[in-house]
This record gives structure tokens, sequence and C-alpha cells, in this order.
């Protein structure tokens, strides 16, 4: 009986040696790396257009045209910037109306155009007024030119052009967003 | 003169009030700017703080989001991230006093499967302050995201305990057919 006992005690063991190193977990190490103290920031000095009212098939640009707002480059890396902008919602009831932001500037029934300059690049050595789309784009530097990320302290002047709907339900306040982000370049 | 009257009902059917809103900079940065996570074993996840400040006199609440850069504006030899939801923050959203920093912290979860393994992967972190402005700054951090080119073996308790109860059958088997063999025969 003595024998038997020992017999499958030191068949578990055996067994054990081959199978815990398969089994265990096997340690390792993730290495998670922070590029140094960098720290990302833009600030905008204007956040807000207030055109009031507007007519339908006409274009408003801010003022002045492509100077009114300033982009400063406030962290301590360089950065590339992107714009998106979106659909304009009725204020009173964002579901129930908009205005649908077209995709190449133009404008239609209910559809509408926004356009971004930066001051500089004009049509003869850049973009010129460029559209904005719901599709994030870049805004600087930008692919098919040969300018450069912003360094901290760098600051981009622009400005805003919007074209109406060819048509619109009157009387309603519309309210959109346009975006400009940052990231490390 | 009934031609002119209808003109002008037209045009004032098609007026509207366009983006009224307040005037306000804006002002947070996040750090770090850029995270790198080299050797992420598949099957497992790791974390790490993103630190929100916010320079601005009035408090703003934060929302995080996970943005897959196009191709051109991923670094050399990074693919898209597969699935945003492996990212999560926590807290989801923050409210950051006027002045102040606060930290989020961000999980990247890997599934355990072979085909995660040895990859290169590029995503971007969205910072936002919430805001009904008509131009809001959101801020990225990138995050690039390697994994380990192996799958690291994982203890299976169950397999385990099927091995040493089997073990202890069969030996057990084996000594009581054994003995049945060997005890001798009354007659």
């Amino acid at each position: 009986m003595k024998v038997a006992i020992t017999s499958i005690i030191l068949a578990i063991i055996l067994a054990l040696v081959f199978c815990l190193p398969a089994l265990a977990q096997e340690s390792s190490t993730i290495t998670i790396t922070m590029t140094g103290l960098d720290e990302i920031s833009i600030t905008l000095d204007k956040v807000a257009w207030p055109l009031g009212t507007v007519a339908s098939n006409t274009e408003y640009e801010t003022s002045p045209p492509i100077e009114w707002c300033t982009l400063t480059v406030q962290g301590n890396c360089n950065v590339n910037t992107l714009i998106i902008g979106k659909d304009a919602e009725w204020v009173s009831d964002p579901g129930a109306y908009k205005w649908t932001l077209s995709d190449d500037g133009s404008n239609g029934e209910h559809i509408y155009g926004l356009w971004f300059r930066i001051s500089g690049d004009t049509e003869t050595n850049g973009r010129g007024y460029v559209p904005i789309t719901k599709t994030q784009s870049e805004f600087w530097p930008y692919s098919a030119g040969s300018s450069s990320s912003l360094a901290p302290g760098d600051k981009k002047k622009f400005g805003l052009r919007l074209l109406t709907p060819t048509y619109f339900v009157s009387g309603r306040q519309m309210q959109t967003q346009i975006t400009i982000s940052a990231v490390h370049a | 003169m009934a031609r002119r009257i209808n003109l002008a009902g037209l045009l004032a059917a098609f007026l509207t009030i366009f983006l009224p809103s307040s005037a306000l900079a804006q002002g947070f940065s996040v750090a770090p700017a850029e995270v790198r996570i080299d050797d992420l074993p598949p099957g497992e996840a790791t974390a790490f703080n993103l630190t929100i400040r916010n320079k601005d006199e009035v408090a703003h609440n934060f929302t995080f989001s996970v943005f897959q850069p196009p191709e051109e504006q991923r670094r050399a030899g990074r693919e898209e991230f597969p699935d945003a939801s492996w990212i999560s923050f926590s807290p989801p959203e923050i409210e950051v006093p006027a002045n102040s920093e606060a930290n989020v912290k961000v999980t990247v979860a890997i599934p355990r499967e072979q085909k995660w393994t040895n990859q290169d992967w590029e995503t971007w972190l969205g910072v936002a302050s919430e805001s009904s402005d008509l131009l809001a700054v959101k801020l990225y951090v990138r995050l690039l995201v390697s994994t380990d080119a192996t799958m690291p073996a994982r203890f299976n308790a169950k397999l385990f305990a099927g091995i040493v109860i089997g073990i202890v059958l069969i030996s057990y088997g084996t000594y009581c057919y054994f003995r049945r063999r060997t005890k001798p025969q009354r007659s």
C-alpha cells in the first residue's frame, strides 16, 4: 500500500515538473515611454462670429477677412493643426432642422458652405480659401505645400467665409461648430 | 406692385440668425503630447495618465475620444489601431476647475489573439472642452502601441486540475489492477 501511494505522489510530481512550465504565466516587461515633458496646447483669440440675420445664397466673410482670428501655439512642442466642421443645427430643436455642411464649400437647399483662409496663404502661393468639411483635414501645415509644422510661440491668423443655403426655413437661429485641433508634429 | 410685394415677402422668408455666441478665448493643455507603449502582449492591459491643465478663469468639462488618423498623418511604419474600444478613459469625462489640473487614466487592453502579436499601431487620443462656441479646440495625444512578438502562456487552472485528477485516477486504477492480479487465489 505504501509503495502504491508513494508511486502516485511521484507520478504527480513528475507530471507537474513537465506541465507547470507550460501552464504558468510568463512574466513580460511592458515599456511605456512618455515623450519628455511635452505639453501640447493651442489657443484661439476668437470663438464666436455673431452674424445676426443672414439672407439666402449669400457670402459672408469675417472682418478682417483673413486676419480675424489668431491661433497661437502655447505648449512646448511643435504641432500640426487640423480643422473640421459640422452641420448647423436649429438652436431651439437641434434634431428637427439643420443645414447640411457641403463637402466642397458649395451650397444648395438647406446646404451651406464654410471656408477658411490663412493670412499669407494666397491662391498664387498656396491654397487661398479652403472648404471646411465634415472630414478632418489639414489646417497648417498642408501636405501639398512646403510649409512646416508650427513651433511654440508661432501664430497663424485666419478668417472664415460662410455661403448660406439657396433656400432655408426662415426665422430659426442656427448654430454650428468648427473644431481646430493640434497634434504633436 | 403685386410682384414687388411678393419679392419682399420671399426675401423676408429667407432671413435667419446665424451663430450668436459669447466671445472667450480657450486655454488648456494636455501632457504628455506623445505616449509610446512597447512590448504589450496580446491578452494584457496597461495604463498611463494624461494631465489636463485648465488655464481659463472658469471651470471646464473635458471629454475624451479616440481618433483614427489617416495614413499620411501617422508616423512611418505605423498601422491603424484596430479597435477604438480597446482604449478606455477613467473617468470618461472630467470637470477641471479654473487654473487647475487633473489626471485621466487611459487603459489600453489588447485581446488575446495570435494575429495581434508583433504589431505597430498608432491612434490619437482627443481631449476637448465642452463648448457651444463656433470655434472649438481639440488636442490630440499620439498613442503609439507596439505589441509583443509572442503570446504569453497563461495558467489554466481547469487544465491543471484535470491533469492532477487524471494522474490520481490512472495511478489508482493501475494499483488496483496489479493488486488484483498479484492477489493469491483462494481454493
